[in-house]
């Protein structure tokens, strides 16, 4: 059994802090996601992993052991890198053996017996004597791998291995590494800045902004109960909606928009503070009048027609909104632009945020309430 | 986009069949072809002057234009086989020195920009600007200091004296030699900045992730160097060695200066030995320049090929 341990990591970058105070663990055979915007020092946080960039503060363990001290090639990591980074010069064959050559004393015979499998598991035998300059952007990306997979690693790296592929064959690649991991079963490190790659990938998500973790745990975890607004808002696509408002008594107010609290819901804020309301825009619901409670007239913006779900954008007519509300609805209910129509802000499917720290003050799908922060 | 333009226009005149227009191109035409043909004239006149000269007689060149070729019954080739002949020992000497010195300065260069560009350390930015600093050094400012080095550092002597060895004793080696030594040197040495810098453009464009690639695999700097930068080098080792065949194959000044007194002075010094004491017997002269010539041009069809042949990454 190996884990890899972030304890407490930092990186600076003289005097700019891309990796601040970091701590998680990684259990084996793991397929973790590390996801954020770019310059949220993500990559970073996988180049110190490989010994490309050295830790300011702090301990990288695997299977206990530091090694952020160790050379890379002493990790026993594999990373494939955005880039790909074949050597241009060499043969898929000799990329993959490059590796075997240098950090191992196997003799050609066994290394060539190796390269064989890797080219048959990765379905790439038949490329091994070409060059990396005759081959397309996909079959690059196995090559880039079966480097990676052949020399056996404790941990894979893999920095936005799939940014460079077009569409198509970024949704077959996404399928296979997942594929290939369970079947490799080796912990794994992915790096991407695409919410819908972590979503659907990772066993985990870790969820980093401005060289912070925002939140470790379950791809449905951080879609259902995100920490704060940040991953509420980064997680989803298209992402939760935001109001602004103040916490009055058992109503959250802003400007002329009003919603109402349950007593059970008011205990969750305090009286006089600024809280923030999210909804993500597929528990909006649609009415052509805005009637009861929680629900409010808005005029329809723009409708992004897909094949399953439509997206409405809405503005409220009361509270001074400067973003359109975004809706998510299915076919069956057809609105057009500029028709006024009610949109209901059921109280089970919303999510309420502190104001100023962002941090999570309510969860929908379980009901469940997060204890305050103390101030 | 010249091109284009006129095959579009072309594409049209078919269209609508207008022979305004197909005039208009032709005599276009016409013009493009006279002006390069005048353009080539220009650059091959001087080049024709000169064969045409290498194999008149003198009293011929001075009766006829340069350009004018010599009556059929009067074309000598005595003026290319005395060049040659003048020239031939002096041209060894250059090719001992110029080869060493072009392949030792591309090496080194080569090297000092791996070790400057591709590594992280720290003060790499200081030595860089050294290295830049030294392109501009004056020839001329070093004429003095490196002559007076080589007199002072007696290198036939030592080289004599390696021990029980007496270098000089070996077969096809002769004192001399020496001098030629000192010759390669000095164009090595002087030859390592502006080689260093052209490696360090060209190590700047290739992708750091395939150094860190090979870090990751285990190899070592060296071993770096050797098995991915090396070989995504030749290119570049192709210029650098037309460019430094070049410039030490045409140096004069440190060849006249370290060779006087000696058997070692290079072809272009030597060239100058072919004027005799009364008259300038241009005929010589001209046979002369284009003997001197030749390994430069084969140099240039050597390397060619690799130099437009540039890895893709």
């Amino acid at each position: 059994m190996t884990n890899l341990a972030f304890d407490n990591v930092t990186k600076n970058f003289g005097d700019v802090q891309a990796v601040n105070n970091l701590s998680m663990e990684l259990n084996d055979g793991e397929f973790l996601v590390i996801v954020g915007p770019s310059g949220c020092g993500k990559t970073t946080l996988l180049r110190m992993v490989a010994g490309l960039e050295d830790v300011t503060n702090g301990e990288i363990r695997l299977g206990g052991d530091p090694i952020q001290d160790q050379r890379p090639q002493d990790r026993d990591i594999a990373m494939v890198f955005q880039s790909y980074a074949l050597y241009p010069h060499m043969t898929v064959r000799g990329n993959m053996s490059f590796g075997l050559q240098q950090s191992t004393d196997l003799d050609a015979d066994k290394i060539n017996k190796r390269v064989t499998d890797i080219g048959n598991k990765l379905d790439i035998s038949e490329l091994l004597d070409r060059q990396p300059s005759e081959l397309s952007g996909g079959q690059r990306q196995r090559v880039a791998l079966g480097r990676a997979i052949i020399r056996d690693p404790e941990v894979f790296l893999l920095d936005e291995p799939l940014s460079n592929l077009d569409a198509k064959l970024r949704a077959e690649m996404r399928t296979e590494l997942q594929r290939l991991q369970n079947q490799l079963n080796v912990m794994t490190i992915y790096v991407t800045h695409d919410q819908t790659e972590a979503m659907t990938m990772g066993d985990r998500i870790a969820v980093l902004n401005d060289g912070e973790l925002q939140q470790i745990g379950t791809p449905t975890e951080c879609y259902h109960e995100p920490n704060n607004r940040f991953v509420g808002g980064f997680i989803g696509e298209p992402s939760m909606n935001f109001i602004e408002t103040t916490a009055n008594g058992d109503v959250l107010r802003r400007d002329g928009f009003t919603y109402q609290l349950s007593e059970e819901m008011t205990n969750t804020v305090t009286s006089g503070e600024s809280v923030t309301l999210g909804i993500r825009p597929e528990e909006i619901s649609l009415t052509p009048q805005a009637e009861e409670t929680n629900e409010f007239t808005a005029t329809i913006d723009v409708v992004e027609t897909g094949g399953k779900e439509h997206n409405y954008y809405l503005w409220p007519e009361q509270g001074e909104f400067q973003t359109p509300i975004i809706a998510t609805v299915n076919d069956i209910q057809r609105y057009s632009e500029n028709d006024r129509i009610g949109m209901v802000f059921s109280e089970e499917k919303i999510h309420l945020f502190h104001g100023e720290t962002g941090n999570a003050l309510h969860y929908p799908s379980r009901s469940r309430e997060v204890a305050p922060t103390p101030k | 986009m010249n091109i284009i333009t006129e095959i579009k226009r072309m594409a049209n005149a078919r269209i609508d069949g207008s022979a305004e227009c197909l005039r208009g191109i032709r005599s276009s035409r016409v013009i493009l072809h006279l002006i390069t043909i005048g353009v080539l004239a220009g650059f091959l006149l001087p080049l024709h002057s000169g064969v045409m000269t290498s194999i008149k007689t003198p009293s011929e060149f001075a009766e006829t234009l340069p350009m004018v070729p010599p009556n059929i019954g009067s074309i000598t080739i005595e003026p290319w086989t005395v060049a040659f002949e003048t020239l031939s020992t002096s041209m060894i000497n250059s090719l001992m020195f110029t080869i060493p010195a072009m392949v030792g300065s591309a090496v080194l260069g080569s090297i000092a920009a791996y070790g400057l560009t591709m590594v992280d350390w720290r003060g790499q930015v200081g030595i860089m600007s050294l290295f830049v600093a030294a392109i501009f050094v004056p020839k001329q400012a070093l004429l003095v200091p490196i002559s007076r080095f080589w007199s002072i550092v007696d290198l036939q002597g030592i080289l004599a004296n390696l021990g029980p060895l007496n270098l000089w004793a070996l077969p096809f080696l002769q004192p001399y030699h020496a001098t030629i030594f000192e010759l390669a040197v000095y164009h090595t040495v002087f030859g390592i900045s502006i080689c260093t810098l052209l490696f360090r453009g060209y190590y700047l464009t290739i992708d750091q992730s395939l150094i860190e690639a090979a870090k990751l695999d285990g190899a070592s700097f060296f071993a770096t160097y050797w098995h991915i930068i090396r070989p995504l080098s030749y290119p570049m080792f192709a210029v650098v060695c037309i460019f430094q065949f070049t410039q030490i194959w045409n140096e004069f000044l440190f060849g006249l200066v370290l060779s006087s007194g000696t058997q070692a002075a290079p072809a272009t010094v030597t060239l100058n030995d072919l004027n005799s004491g009364y008259a300038q017997l241009y005929n010589r002269q001209a046979a002369g320049a284009f003997i001197v010539a030749i390994p430069t041009l084969l140099v240039y069809l050597m390397f060619g090929d690799k130099f437009a042949k540039a890895q893709e990454y």
